[in-house]
Parts: C-alpha cells; sequence; structure tokens
C-alpha cells in the first residue's frame, strides 16, 4: 500500500468528531467501525432466509418500515439482502484478502533473502502484475476457474499481493542491514534461521496493516467482477449482483434498489479504510510520528 | 485508497444520476408534435434482437415466419390458414410423396435479377445440406423441372411439410455466397442497407417487391436491450419498444401499451438421461437428479403458475401446461394441479428422497437433490422466472441453482443441466422435434434426450396422417394416452411455466393493425404485417 498524505487522513478524521483530540478520535472511529463490522456480520448470520426468498405478492414496494430498503421485483426485501450480501462480501473479502497477504509476506521474504536472481524474477512477476490492471486479470481468473465464490477468490487472491509485496521485500531489506543481523550472521546462524527469528516477528505488523488495508480494495473488487457478472448466482445476495441486477430495474423508478445497497457498501468499506489507517498509526510508530 | 474512494463515489453518483435523468427527462421530449410523426414515412424500432447468424434463411433466419429481406413460397394468413405468397399453386401426389409447386413468373430479387424455379432448388438443397436448424430430413430430393415449377420428392408422407415451405426463405442462387448472411438479397418487402454490428440495422423497401407496399420507406431497428428500449421509448428517441412485462406497468407519455396474444412459451427442460454420456461434439449429457421422474413430476405439481403470471408477467400471460396450449393438436388432459406441496412432497417421499441429514434439503442414498437451471443472462423475464421456480421449490427439498449464461456456455450446459428454454410455433413439427428420439442431441431441440418408444410411435403416425383430423388425434395421444406420454403427467420432461403476451409500447398514433397471434421470434414476427401499419391521421 502507498502511504497516505497525512493531510488526507487529518481532514477525514476532523469531519466525525471535531472536540475531541486526535487520539480520542482514532478510538472513536475505531470503535464505531469496528461495531458496524461486526453489527453487519450478526445481521447477516442472524437474518433468516425466508425474508430473502421470493414472495411475488409483495413486489415492487418502496422503503417502510416494515421494509427499510424495500423489496425488489420479485418481492425479496432488500434489507435482508443488503445484509446478507455485505456479509458474503466481507467473507469473501477477507478470505482473499489473507491469502493474498500470505502470498506476499512469502514472496517478499523470499525476494530479499533468497539472492539476486530470485528477487530479481520476484521483482519481475511484482512489475508484470502491477502493469495490468487488478480488474482484467481479476477477470480472466475468475472466467478460467468458472466463476463462483472459489472464482472470485482466487481471482482476488491472486491480483492484490503484489504491492504489498514490494513494501515486504524494501522492509526485509532494510532488516537485512540492520546491525543485529549481521551479528547473527556473524555469529554463524543459518538464512532461514535469521529469517524465522529476526526478520519474520518484524514484520507481523505490516501483516496486520497490510491485510486491513486489502480488505476494502478485495470486497471493491468482489462487487466489480459480480456486477459484470463473472462471479456468483443471481440467488446468491452479493452486493455485486444486487447492483447489476438493479440496473436493469432503474428505468422503471425503482430508485431504492440500487441506491440503499451501494451506500451500504460505500459506508462499509469506509469503516474498514479508517479501521486500516488508524491501525496503521497504532501498531507502526513511524506512522504515528507524521 | 482515497482514489478507489473516489471512484466508489463516481459510480455510485452515475447510478444515482441515471435514475434522476431517466425519471425526469422523457417528460418534455416524449410529448412530441403529433404533426411532425404522421408524415414521417420511417420507423425507429427497439422489437429484435440481433441475430448471431445474420440474415440467411439457409441458417435459420426466419425460421418463425416474416424473413423480412426473403420471401417464401406459402405464408400463414391471420387465420393460421396457408396461402400463396411465391407460389401460385401446390399439388400433392396421391401418395404424398411428391409436391408439386408453381411459382409467380413477376417475381424479382432486389438486385434487379428474377427469381426461377432454380433459386428455389437451390434454396432447399443447400438447407437440406447444411444441417442447419431447417429440419429437412423428410425431403430426398429437390428439382426445378421448368423456369417456375419445382418438385419436391419425400421419403414418406408427411403432412407437416408445408410448414418448411412457409417458413423458409427463398435465396437467390447467384448471390448467395459466404457473405450473404451479412448481405443479404432477396425478394421479401425489405432490403439490407446498413448494419452496425451490436447497434443497429437500417433497412429500406424494396422496390422491386411484388406484394403490397408498406408505407415506410426506412425502418431502423435498434438493438438495445430490453431496459434500453424501454429508456429509449421513455425518452421519446423510438417508434415502438418491445418491452418484459416487468415494467408494464408505468406509463410512457406519447405511447400506448399493446399487448399481443402469442404462442411464445418458457419453461424449464429437465435432462432426461442419467449422467455419463457425452455428445458428439463432446458435451456432457444427462443428470442424475432430473432423470428422477420424482424429482421432474413433483416440480410440475409444486410450481404456482398463476402467481407466476400475476407476479412476473404482471399478469400478461397465462399458465402453460405444455408446449402448444391452446393450439388445435394440444390435450387439454395434460392441465395438471398445480400449487400442490403437499402432493408433491408425497411422490418424493415414495420415491425414497429424504432429508437424512437434517440440512432441509433432500438425498437419495449419496445424491443430493440438487441441479443447476441455466438461462440465458439477458433475458429479465426468464431470470426472474428461474428464481421464483427455485425458490418455489425449496420447500420441497429441492435445491436449484439458477445462473444466468450466455448462448454459446448454454450450447455447452444445456444437455446436462435444468434450462429455461423458450419454444411456441404454428407448427406442430416443433413438438416432434422437442419430444422426439430422433433430435436427441441434436441444436437446441431435445437435449434432455428424452425417449419413450410409445410417443415415437404416436408421432410417426401424426407426421404420416393424410388428414389433419387423423393427426391431431395422434398428437394428442403423444402428450397423454391415458397410460403415458410426454406431458407433464406422463414422463414430464418439461415443466412448462407461462405462456407470454407479447408487449411493445408503440408511439400513440401508430396503428400497427391486426397482428397474429405472435410465435416465439425474438421480436421479428412482429413485422409480419408491416403492410397494414399507418399513421393515424
Amino acid at each position: 500500500m502507498k502511504s497516505i498524505d497525512p493531510t488526507i487522513v487529518k481532514k477525514k478524521t476532523l469531519i466525525y468528531i471535531p472536540k475531541l483530540n486526535r487520539r480520542q478520535r482514532t478510538i472513536v472511529s475505531t470503535v464505531f467501525a469496528a461495531m458496524l463490522l461486526l453489527a453487519i456480520i450478526l445481521g447477516g448470520l442472524l437474518i433468516s432466509n425466508e425474508r430473502i426468498t421470493t414472495n411475488l405478492e409483495i413486489r415492487n414496494l418502496s422503503p417502510s418500515l416494515e421494509h427499510p430498503f424495500g423489496t425488489d421485483w420479485l418481492g425479496r426485501d432488500m434489507f435482508a439482502r443488503t445484509i446478507k450480501g455485505l456479509t458474503l462480501s466481507l467473507g469473501v473479502g477477507i478470505t482473499a484478502a489473507a491469502f493474498s497477504v500470505l502470498i506476499a509476506l512469502a514472496l517478499g521474504m523470499l525476494a530479499a533473502t533468497m539472492g539476486k536472481r530470485i528477487d530479481a524474477l520476484i521483482s519481475w512477476l511484482i512489475d508484470l502484475f502491477l502493469s495490468v490492471p487488478h480488474l482484467v486479470s481479476l477477470i480472466l481468473i475468475a472466467f478460467t476457474l468458472g466463476g463462483g465464490v472459489k472464482g472470485v477468490v482466487v481471482g482476488v487472491a491472486l491480483t492484490h499481493w503484489p504491492s504489498l509485496a514490494r513494501v515486504i521485500r524494501a522492509e526485509v531489506m532494510q532488516l537485512r542491514s540492520a546491525e543485529f543481523v549481521g551479528i547473527s550472521r556473524q555469529f554463524g546462524k543459518a538464512s532461514w534461521w535469521i529469517a524465522t527469528r529476526h526478520i519474520f516477528p518484524h514484520l507481523i505488523p505490516q501483516f496486520f496493516v497490510g491485510l486491513v488495508l486489502l480488505f476494502p480494495h478485495a470486497v471493491l473488487h468482489e462487487a466489480a467482477v459480480t456486477f459484470l457478472g463473472f462471479g456468483l448466482s443471481p440467488q446468491q445476495p452479493a452486493i455485486g449482483i444486487i447492483l447489476s441486477e438493479s440496473m436493469k430495474y432503474l428505468s422503471t423508478g425503482m430508485w431504492w434498489l440500487a441506491f440503499f445497497p451501494g451506500l451500504a457498501l460505500l459506508i462499509m468499506v469506509r469503516s474498514f479504510d479508517i479501521l486500516g489507517d488508524n491501525l496503521h498509526m497504532l501498531i507502526d510508530p513511524h506512522r504515528g510520528h507524521e | 485508497m482515497s482514489k478507489k474512494l473516489l471512484s466508489l463515489i463516481m459510480f455510485f453518483a452515475l447510478i444515482l444520476s441515471s435514475i434522476l435523468l431517466t425519471s425526469c427527462s422523457p417528460a418534455e421530449k416524449a410529448i412530441s408534435p403529433t404533426e411532425e410523426n404522421i408524415n414521417k414515412d420511417e420507423l425507429v424500432l427497439a422489437i429484435g434482437s440481433e441475430p448471431d447468424d445474420g440474415f440467411d434463411p439457409i441458417n435459420g433466419w426466419g425460421r418463425y415466419g416474416s424473413p423480412l429481406f426473403q420471401s417464401t413460397l406459402f405464408v400463414r394468413d391471420n387465420n393460421f390458414k396457408i396461402v400463396n405468397d411465391l407460389a401460385t399453386d401446390y399439388d400433392i401426389s396421391e401418395d404424398g410423396i411428391v409436391w408439386t409447386v408453381k411459382l409467380r413468373e413477376d417475381v424479382k430479387f432486389s438486385d434487379g435479377m428474377a427469381l426461377t424455379a432454380a433459386d428455389v432448388e437451390y434454396t432447399f438443397d443447400a438447407a437440406s445440406k447444411s444441417g442447419s436448424v431447417i429440419d429437412l430430413n423428410i425431403m430426398k430430393s429437390v428439382e426445378a423441372t421448368d423456369e417456375y415449377t419445382v418438385k419436391f420428392i419425400l421419403n414418406e408422407p408427411q403432412s407437416t411439410f408445408i410448414n418448411v415451405l412457409a417458413t423458409t426463405g427463398i435465396v437467390p442462387k447467384h448471390a448467395h455466397d459466404e457473405n450473404y448472411a451479412e448481405n443479404p438479397i432477396g425478394s421479401g418487402p425489405f432490403k439490407l442497407v446498413q448494419w452496425d454490428k451490436g447497434q443497429q440495422i437500417i433497412v429500406e423497401v424494396n422496390p422491386e417487391y411484388y406484394g403490397e407496399k408498406p408505407n415506410f420507406k426506412k425502418l431502423t431497428f435498434l438493438f438495445l436491450g430490453e431496459d434500453g428500449a424501454f429508456a429509449a421509448a421513455k425518452a421519446g428517441q423510438v417508434d415502438m419498444a418491445s418491452i418484459p412485462a416487468a415494467f408494464s406497468q408505468q406509463e410512457v407519455p406519447g405511447m400506448k401499451l399493446v399487448n399481443l396474444n402469442s404462442v411464445d412459451n418458457r419453461g424449464i427442460l429437465f435432462p432426461f438421461a442419467a449422467s455419463g454420456g457425452t455428445t458428439e461434439e463432446g458435451f456432457p449429457v444427462g443428470n442424475d437428479v432430473t432423470a428422477d421422474i420424482a424429482i421432474r413430476k413433483a416440480i410440475n405439481i409444486a410450481i404456482d403458475r398463476t402467481a407466476l403470471v400475476n407476479g412476473i408477467l404482471e399478469g400478461y400471460g397465462t399458465p402453460a401446461y405444455s408446449v402448444c396450449d391452446g393450439m388445435p393438436w394440444w390435450n387439454p388432459d395434460t392441465v395438471t394441479q398445480d400449487n400442490n406441496l403437499e402432493e408433491a412432497k408425497k411422490i418424493l417421499a415414495d420415491a425414497g428422497w429424504m432429508d437424512t441429514n437434517g440440512d432441509g434439503m433432500l438425498q437419495k442414498d449419496s445424491l443430493k437433490a440438487e441441479f443447476t437451471m441455466i438461462y440465458p443472462a439477458s433475458d429479465q423475464t426468464r431470470q426472474s422466472l428461474a428464481i421464483a421456480v427455485a425458490d418455489m421449490i425449496k420447500p420441497l427439498g429441492i435445491h436449484a441453482i439458477a445462473e444466468g449464461k450466455s448462448w454459446d456456455e448454454i450450447e455447452k450446459m444445456m444437455y446436462s443441466n435444468a434450462v429455461l428454454f423458450g419454444w411456441g410455433s404454428y407448427d406442430p413439427l416443433e413438438m416432434f422435434n422437442l419430444y422426439s428420439s430422433e433430435t436427441a442431441g441434436k441444436g437446441y431441440y431435445n437435449t434432455g434426450f428424452y425417449s419413450n418408444s410409445t410417443v415415437d410411435e404416436y408421432m410417426k403416425k401424426a407426421l404420416e396422417a393424410t388428414t389433419e383430423e387423423e393427426a391431431i388425434e395422434y398428437w394428442k395421444k403423444a402428450q397423454w394416452d391415458g397410460t403415458t406420454g410426454f406431458s407433464a403427467k406422463g414422463d414430464a420432461p418439461w415443466a412448462w411455466l407461462v405462456n407470454l403476451d407479447h408487449l411493445y409500447l408503440v408511439k400513440e398514433n401508430l396503428e400497427i393493425g391486426t397482428p397474429k397471434v405472435q410465435p416465439h421470434g425474438h421480436g421479428w414476427p412482429m413485422t409480419d404485417n408491416i403492410v397494414e401499419w399507418h399513421w393515424n391521421k
């Protein structure tokens, strides 16, 4: 992940709670974002499937107390579908981001410890993947694997690692030239020993921050690829599917079909974004000084 | 990250603005001055879907009648009676084997060359050799005996052969090459001027046309998709738009909703064979779940067809119980009592389907009651039907996974998965093609590999029958003879769902006469009575 201009971060947090000091703001926004995400997960698990089965008698209802997000053309409750969709997106996002970070970690470590040739090879691979837009390679991979949850997860995992791998490689390079590593090497420790005992622990914060920062990317790309129809079955309430389906009915004036799910996706991604930024600040001491 | 966020916000703003724009803008535009319309001699239509294979009748263009650029030997009038078009007379030999057709002598192709018997011979010869959807297996040979007489010799008598003559457009022998599908030359009322693939075709009146001249000199057919056509109608950009039932509840200023009866139906084809085989091309055949008659019957009984008509078609349609509801050869005994979950559950339980692991889904030994149901992704009505049916049969413990695919993908998957197909023709031969064991695995016909020797026998007799009454009796028996048949009462290889009305938004002052009951033809048969269309003064 590219480092973020501190002024932007400051502006963003200011919008939320202006009177608290920065530390309090960070904590409050983090807690708020975490609670929101927890609520989505719980909601997704608790809402019964009956709410999203078709009920042709209550189709095309505009938002009301009973159906806060309205119902669609098949009488499915849009609120339940949105929450379920967000849960699915969360699941796919977390799995894909976790895989992606693991790949980045492994390759970053390999590149920095295994000698020049491997480093050159991995750097070339990183450049290669970075040169192709995410979405293009994502569509290709998901399509090759025949779509479905598997296709989307593998696709997102295989396309999102390069930028993080590059950061980790740089971090490992820096660590390798640190004094304590040099001393360790002079003591005759094997490079594997150095990698696992000295270098790896320093990468754990990177790992978590990378995970959280990759997550919104993964969710958005999951939504994009299902929006384009390379992902899941239309019965599965994924946000991308909800949005793409709704587009067909927008011209009939059913604005609620796309508005609420889109807004919900925006809010969820933004909360994770805030969570990631704050975590980054808390874990990485250098970021905290900025 | 902030870039990402920005793009998300922009995407969202795009959606919002598209809602606002589509709901505000048409109001001013649609109420365009009517005087301007009355004298306009061109029409912009968003009614047909783009034919992938182009406009070559040999490849199946116009097989539902009215090929627009070509003309046929015979046509059906509004009462489905066969009347002459290119032909002036025809004669069948006593044994039913030799058909002799006399042609008009004043017909010219749009390039000015005369249409003769040689062109007819060439057309049917090429069609029978092409192996396309036009079924000419029954035809042994075709021969031009003089300049305006054609002789067809059949392998055996077939009463329905006339339908092939009424739906195959005649192509010019001198101008039929590999580019013909993109550059058709024919003797129909219009000629193709321009085809912008993926967007539109522009056609103009064929000055050489022998029949009554249409009132419009130029037609533009836009390929917009369903929501695009509706949006264009709202914006006042088209004179006629075909719309799915879901959009029918909205008033569009300046346009009237025209609702045409059709024999166009939608149903679920179940693979009838057990899994394991492959087609000649190597695509998998069969499905163990749908091969079980209990599953097929239970689904047929459980579906609430009336709810589908009211909920998805907004009432513009009727429940379908067979491929040919309401046609003379339809057997009314095949109507089943549907929306009956209890009966369906009983059928499944009797056949040994049980929920052994308590997940709400049925199993039989190690087989789960689960199958994929595919539909063309661009068709909203079929998608809604697929999702609604999947939800209707879920309480039975049958898990149908609805998946939208492109036709290319469907062609590979249709032998081993349930498919939401649409059919509907004026010709009982279609019924034969869908249910005969002879057509198993041939194109879109009988992709489920349905086969029942009793049904085959009845249908053979129906085809060989010399009178229509006799044929109809056998067609009815093939559906249900009291013990077996291809209807839902018998083997139930299909679950027919609905017959749709075709809905069009038509400019208020455009009069479109009385179109025929519409066949399944992706919109094109609508142009059949175009000579009757005119502006109302």
